[in-house]
Parts: C-alpha cells; sequence; structure tokens
C-alpha cells in the first residue's frame, strides 16, 4: 500500500470511471438523436447541430477525469 | 532517445517545453516570455494580416478570394449564434466579442498540429495552458454582467432572487463555476491531445499519432463551437428582454 500504488491506482479508477458514464450518456444522446433524424429527415441539419454540442458537454466530464488523471501521474 | 515510459516523455515533451521562459524583457522576471506568448503573438499577426488583406479593396459582391472566405466563414457562425439568440439584431451587437472569441480559438487549436509544435522552441498552442483559456473565460464572465447591466440597469441584479429568493446561493455558486467549465473544457481538449499524440509518439514515432491528430483536429473545431455557444448563451439570457 505504498503511497505511489495509490496515485497509480486512483489515476487509473479516474480515468475508467470517467471514460463509462460518459460514454453511456453519449450512447443513450446518439440514439435519441438517430431515432428523430428518421422520424423526421428535414429537421436533420438542425438535430445534427445539437446532438454535436450535447456530445461535446458529455465529452467534457471525461476530459475532467482525464485531466485528474495526468496531474497525478505527474506525482508520481 | 527512449524514454523510460510514455508518461515521462509526455511530461518532458509538454509541460517543459512551452512553459520555461524563452527570453525576459530587460531582465524583469514577471514579464517572462514564453513559447505560448510568441505563438499567441504570431497568431495575432496572421489574422491581423488577413483581416487587411480582405478588406483592402471591400466591394459588394467580393471579386476577391479571401474575402470571399471570410464572408462564409463569419456568415456560417453569424447562422449559428442566431439559432441561439433568437433574433439577428441582437448577434449583429455582440458579434464583435463572440466572433473573435471563435476565430481565435479555432486558430489556437490548430496551430498545435503545425509541424514542430511542443518541440521548437517558440510555437506552443495558447489553449494548451490554463492562463490563456482561464482569461477567455473572464472576459466572459465579466461581459456577461456589464451587458446585463448595460441592457437593464441595476434591475439585472434581481435575476439572482428570482424564482425564490432560497435559491440565492445556488445562483451565485453557479455564475463562478461557468468560467471554471468554460476554461476547464477547453484547456482539458487542448492540453490531453497534445499529451496523448506526445506519448503515442514515444511509443512509436512513425505513424501512430496521426489517428489521434486528426481527431485532434476534429475536437479543436468543435471545442472552438461549443466555447463561442456557450459565451452566447450566456450573454443572451443575461440581456434578454421583458417576458
Amino acid at each position: 500500500m505504498s503511497a505511489e500504488g495509490l496515485i497509480g491506482l486512483a489515476a487509473a479508477i479516474a480515468v475508467s470511471l470517467a471514460t463509462v458514464f460518459p460514454g453511456l450518456s453519449q450512447g443513450k444522446t446518439a440514439t435519441a438523436a438517430m431515432e428523430a433524424i428518421a422520424r423526421q429527415p428535414e429537421a436533420a441539419g438542425d438535430i445534427r447541430t445539437s446532438l454535436i454540442i450535447s456530445l461535446a458537454f458529455m465529452e467534457a466530464l471525461t476530459i475532467y477525469g482525464l485531466l485528474v488523471a495526468i496531474l497525478l501521474l505527474g506525482k508520481l | 532517445m527512449f524514454f523510460a515510459t510514455p508518461v515521462y516523455a509526455a511530461e518532458t515533451a509538454g509541460h517543459g517545453a512551452g512553459h520555461a521562459p524563452l527570453f525576459t524583457p530587460f531582465g524583469l522576471d514577471f514579464l517572462a516570455v514564453s513559447s505560448v506568448v510568441t505563438t499567441m503573438w504570431g497568431l495575432m499577426i496572421v489574422i491581423s494580416a488577413a483581416s487587411y488583406l480582405a478588406t483592402r479593396t471591400l466591394e459588394k459582391i467580393p471579386n476577391n478570394r479571401l474575402q470571399n472566405f471570410m464572408e462564409f466563414l463569419l456568415e456560417s457562425v453569424m447562422g449559428f449564434l442566431t439559432q441561439i439568440t433568437g433574433d439577428e439584431k441582437r448577434t449583429k451587437k455582440y458579434f464583435p466579442l463572440l466572433g473573435s472569441f471563435f476565430i481565435l480559438i479555432l486558430a489556437s487549436n490548430y496551430s498545435g498540429v503545425l509541424p514542430g509544435a511542443g518541440h521548437v522552441p517558440g510555437l506552443q498552442a495558447p489553449t494548451s495552458t490554463l492562463s490563456v483559456t482561464a482569461a477567455f473565460a473572464i472576459v466572459v464572465f465579466f461581459s456577461t454582467h456589464y451587458y446585463g447591466v448595460k441592457e437593464k440597469g441595476l434591475a439585472y441584479f434581481k435575476h439572482f432572487i428570482e424564482p425564490i429568493p432560497f435559491l440565492l446561493p445556488l445562483n451565485i455558486m453557479e455564475e463562478f463555476v461557468k468560467p471554471l467549465s468554460l476554461s476547464l473544457r477547453l484547456y482539458g481538449n487542448v492540453f490531453g491531445e497534445e499529451m496523448v499524440v506526445a506519448g503515442l509518439f514515444s511509443l512509436l514515432p512513425l505513424f501512430l499519432p496521426i489517428p489521434m491528430m486528426i481527431l485532434g483536429l476534429l475536437f479543436g473545431l468543435i471545442q472552438a463551437f461549443v466555447f463561442t455557444l456557450l459565451a452566447t448563451l450566456y450573454i443572451s439570457t443575461a440581456t434578454a428582454g421583458h417576458h
């Protein structure tokens, strides 16, 4: 249970958890967007723009986790 | 040169080169100029020169290719922003600030993909440091409140206690979290991409970083777009008309 071991473990857990949950949410968002486009193809442009923006928000949460992991590894 | 671990390589490649001062003008320590600052100067010169060249012979139907391209770029940005504010006149009023954000952040994100960025002393993407992105976020923070007060007078501060006065601490905290998330999102995307490229580069320098760099191009555009969109959203909710 050395300090370096714990730091390494913390970095790994940070990045993995930060990838799993936003990944699930982005999947649900993409599903809803594809169903909306299939239902009404004329609105595809608007839906695509909203989809990209929503994905960027969820991506930011993953990036926060990656930042924490990089900062932790810097202390290793 | 083979580094012991990819992380060590990424650390020395990304961290040391960009933040170590290049030169200190007049010998004053707090005016130290680093690679990030010189890249920002370069971007300022390039964008100003392009703007000057595009508007030298301004015509209604442009036969100047640069002017055509600039008009296309600005028209598309204006179209996106009008979808948020809902009113073209309001978009035009705040467009100098928001359009400049978009162009500058896009250019900064793409300057990190130029050959030699991060290794050559003097070239490092400005948005890969927290200082630059926090500066952008602070500008957005102050401009929302400034435009809100300019538009609605001092009654603008009533929106903090708007639905229920009980929500006052939550609203104040939200006002401070907004610039924090803006700066961290942009910084994390650009810095993270740079780190991953440096790590992949130390594993196999030949073709391995290319997919990540292509992803970096895509994300650079998306992040510039999202930053401008959020800034527009904040400013337009601060200056919203009567309900």
